[in-house]
């Protein structure tokens, strides 16, 4: 390992070392298609402060990126339960409320989630559910949970997320057991549910689920709700309903990582993004649902009227960080898929 | 041609060939290019989410170019691309040259390296050039991306001209050189243009795999360094709109009348 | 050496001086800087333990390495193999007669249809893709013109099945087929067959025993270029197959962005590239054995 670290110094002096930081710009890394252009370019027309876009297609993305030492980052983009871990570790700063006023727009529901409990170190940016979406012209059958969804009837006609911890997770909740205290018995209990479901399931597809719906290959979904909110503005015939065992919420954050090297402008952007004009350009493109109250008495009531954006009741809840049980689903849906 | 007058079969023979490999040759470009014509026409769909067919607009090649974001990527995917590329080319074909023209010390060794690249997961080569370049202190950004897209591309120009180096005849340095040629003079006046059928392959190869590389490039870019592939992925999240098959067509259409036209000012200079 | 001369006699000609040295050194040092450390950092990374954000614990232990030999993992590699074995026999038998067909068009004619056949990959691998889906669909393109045709045959459900998947591996690796061999086929002309003729040979005859011998370095370099990306591919088998089935490369990329587990992503790596290594090692001796 020394050797190692002699030849990368060694290296480092052939290749040479510049870095250059300008005072006025922000290094913003968060999710692709998630913010619109159109709200970092307002932000820099009125505070002249340059905004530096990169992005992301997953929490485990961010983190590779992070801990493999790449980027230096104002603001960041985690949803709960990785802010969870990154909180656990120090690597995010805590925010300061006096540079936040539009705060005070956030829904108070939104802002005392077990990821963070007194809000101090995230600022929740939209949230949403995973639930089920139907073709209500090919399903006639009144579906309101995992357990109408995984039937036999049902094969080869859905299509769910391709994420191993969804999956069990779905199975935990169709089983009553808890989906964030993963224990090697929940996941014995989990595993002969998920191993009829595999078999069952058409495509797994986490990146558009969409897409096999809308072409007909497939009538159920167990999809993201923003994907749900996007088949409803294609088609009325798409209907979305929260499963009855229980629902996975997620809460994607704004958050300074600890190494930010211009929290000032940090705040300035995050304060920008809640005001309510501003995180009603953010609804307007992207049909999630907006925590932030004051914005959503902007929106207009067609919008309020998605059921995917805006279900009725909302019992679902987020998850936690498992640690080392992440490795323990891995194997498992692999190991079911693998054997079909 | 008196073989073909003893032996009546052998022009027919040839022609049935012929025939064969021409009728062949349009059968695998129309496998190549029916995806391509389907990409092509929805680029006119004035649906927005790319999977039925609703009616004929050129909305999408209006809004294509008002997408500052999305040309950005297109211009730096090119010139990722073409950087990438001539350096590949560069270390692939001289390194293909002098391994088959010494004979190295650990001549086995280093030939099994450079298949590496081609063998190793792309997310394991960019999590490890990452943390190479943030241990070294290289800022990340279109160096750091061009370094990766050689690592995995020049390795396919080497063996694509190693091919080809087989089968040369070793008379023809040897000549050059017994006329006086330098090695060096040798190799570019000899060698480069007996190789360049390879080279070219080789190139297209290199250009190919850097402009549709996306998990390498995710690691090692800067914020500024961003490519098409990555803009394209990050659009399938909210639905890929035709927009991006209108891209697609433009760069399509601008190649093909590129070479067709590099073709007159030949045929023009003539 | 102050003799590197034309005099020297021809046996010493591929004894390398430091001049050669010096003209491999930009390739090997980028081998070493680029590949040799990187993967040093992954063999290191393949002992550690796994940290709860991603990346390591320094602390040693064979255990990555126990659980890869698991039976899942190698019944998954064995798969992948199969997958990128089925794609190169077919890539091989489709792209040949094209290849050799372009090596002997006019010059002119040549290098355009050579750009012909990787135009179609300058367009995003997603957006390709999807126009795979449109087409392979069950109420889609190839559908719809088979019912048009009133053949009697069809529809196929093949969109999310092996069949499927086969098709989208086959398009993406043809051109890496074609490229490798037409850059062997070039050299060749009809004279070649025209003597086999009048040795009296068939034209299949003529084609198996000269034509194919002088191209198999070709044939060689495009089986290595479309069977070794393809045993690590999985965003087709994913797209186009449904994801039903991981691929070795799923589970190695599941490991960094699923489970967090980066030593056992790395160890997983390391067997993958050291088998290839051996294979190619083995290979190449036995080639470089046939051919002195």
């Amino acid at each position: 390992m020394k050797t190692l670290k002699a030849l990368l110094l060694a290296l480092s002096a052939l290749l040479g070392t510049a870095r250059l930081t300008a005072a006025d710009e922000v290094n913003l890394f968060g999710w692709s298609e998630y913010i619109p252009q159109e709200v970092l370019d307002g932000f820099t027309s009125e505070t002249g402060i340059k905004v530096n876009f990169e992005t992301y297609a997953s929490n485990e993305e961010l983190l590779s990126k992070l801990v493999a030492g790449g980027g230096a980052y104002d603001i960041v983009q985690p949803s709960d339960y990785t802010a969870e871990v990154m909180i656990r570790r120090g690597m995010l700063a805590p925010l300061d409320p006096a540079k936040l006023p539009n705060l005070r727009n956030i829904g108070a529901q939104f802002r005392s989630l077990p990821h963070d409990p007194q809000g101090k170190f995230t600022v929740p940016y939209m949230t949403g559910t995973v639930g089920i979406v139907v073709n209500t012209e090919k399903v006639k059958d009144p579906i309101k949970g995992y357990k109408d969804v995984f039937k036999e009837k049902f094969k080869d006609r859905l299509v769910v997320l391709n994420d191993n911890r969804e999956i069990v997770t779905w199975a935990l909740y169709s089983l009553g057991l808890s989906i964030n205290d993963i224990t090697p018995a929940s996941l014995a209990k989990a595993r002969p549910v998920v191993a009829n479901w595999v078999k069952l399931v058409k495509v797994f597809d986490s990146d558009s689920p969409k897409t096999a719906l809308l072409n007909g290959d497939v009538d159920i979904g167990v999809v993201w709700s923003g994907e749900a909110a996007l088949l409803w503005n294609e088609n009325k015939k798409f209907h979305y309903v929260l499963p009855a065992e229980g629902a996975h919420m997620f809460v994607d954050t704004l958050c300074i990582p600890a190494s930010a090297k211009n929290k000032d402008a940090a705040h300035k952007l995050i304060d920008y993004i809640m005001r309510p004009e501003v995180s009603k350009i953010i609804s307007d493109k992207f049909p999630y649902t907006n925590p932030n109250l004051a914005a959503r008495k902007l929106l207009t009531p067609e919008q309020l009227a998605n059921p995917a954006s805006y279900p009725a009741s909302n019992t679902a809840r987020t998850f936690r960080d498992i640690g080392t049980a992440a490795a323990d689903i891995d194997k498992l849906v692999t190991d079911l898929k693998s054997a079909q | 041609m008196p073989a073909s007058a003893t032996r009546p079969l052998l022009p027919s023979g040839l022609k049935l060939l012929n025939w064969f490999l021409r009728g062949w040759t349009a059968l695998v470009f129309i496998f190549l290019y029916v995806p391509i014509a389907v990409l092509v026409v929805f680029s006119f769909n004035s649906s927005r989410l790319n999977i039925v067919w609703e009616s004929f607009t050129f909305d999408w090649y209006a809004k294509l170019f008002a997408n500052g974001p999305l040309i950005k990527a297109a211009k730096n995917s090119l010139i990722i691309a073409t950087g990438s590329t001539v350096l590949s080319v560069i270390i692939g074909t001289g390194g293909a040259w002098l391994l088959h023209r010494y004979r190295y010390r650990f001549s086995q060794a280093i030939q099994t390296l450079v298949a590496i690249p081609m063998v190793m997961p792309e997310i394991l080569m960019g999590i490890s050039l990452l943390i190479l370049f943030a241990t070294i202190g290289l800022k990340l950004g279109f160096t750091t991306v061009i370094i990766g897209h050689v690592t995995f591309s020049f390795p396919f120009v080497l063996v694509a001209v190693q091919a080809r180096l087989q089968g040369l005849d070793p008379a023809l340095e040897e000549a050059a050189l017994d006329l006086g040629a330098t090695p060096l003079k040798a190799f570019w006046l000899v060698i480069v243009p007996c190789l360049k059928p390879a080279i070219i392959a080789g190139a297209l190869m290199a250009f190919t795999l850097s402009m549709d590389e996306l998990i390498v490039t995710f690691f090692i870019r800067s914020a500024s360094a961003v490519t098409l592939p990555i803009q394209v992925f990050g659009l399938a999240r909210v639905g890929l709109n035709p927009m991006l098959n209108a891209l697609s067509a433009i760069f399509i259409v601008a190649t093909v009348a590129f070479v067709l036209f590099s073709e007159y000012l030949k045929k023009l200079s003539r | 050496m102050p003799a590197a001369t034309p005099a020297l006699p021809v046996s010493d000609h591929s004894r390398p001086g430091w001049k050669a040295w010096a003209l491999l050194a930009p390739m090997v040092f980028w081998l070493l800087v680029f590949v040799v450390i990187p993967g040093i950092i992954l063999f290191v990374y393949s002992f550690c333990e796994r940290d709860e954000v991603g990346g390591v614990i320094f602390n040693f232990s064979f255990d990555n390495y126990r659980r890869v030999f698991d039976p899942v993992y190698l019944r998954i590699f064995a798969r992948s193999i199969g997958y990128a074995g089925l794609t190169t026999v077919i890539c091989v038998v489709i792209g040949y007669p094209v290849a050799y067909y372009i090596g002997r068009a006019s010059e002119e004619l040549r290098n355009r249809l050579l750009l012909l056949v990787m135009v179609p990959f300058w367009t995003s691998f997603l957006i390709r893709t999807y126009a795979w889906i449109t087409i392979l669909k069950q109420e889609g393109m190839l559908n719809s013109f088979l019912a048009a045709m009133n053949l009697g045959i069809g529809p196929f459900n093949l969109l999310y099945t092996p069949t499927a998947v086969v098709i989208g591996l086959v398009y993406a690796y043809l051109p890496f087929m074609i490229l490798p061999i037409y850059g062997s086929a070039e050299k060749l002309d009809n004279s070649l067959i025209e003597a086999a003729y009048d040795l009296g040979a068939g034209p299949i005859r003529a084609f198996s025993s000269v034509i194919v011998p002088l191209t198999m370095p070709g044939i060689a370099a495009g089986t290595l270029l479309v069977f070794v990306p393809a045993i690590g591919m999985f965003a087709i088998t994913d797209l186009m197959g449904g994801a039903k089935v991981p691929m070795i490369g799923n589970v190695i990329q599941n490991q960094f962005l699923q489970a967090r587990d980066w030593p056992f992503g790395a160890a997983l790596g390391v067997i993958f590239m050291l088998m290839f290594a051996l294979t190619y090692v083995i290979l190449q001796r036995r080639g470089s054995r046939s051919t002195a």
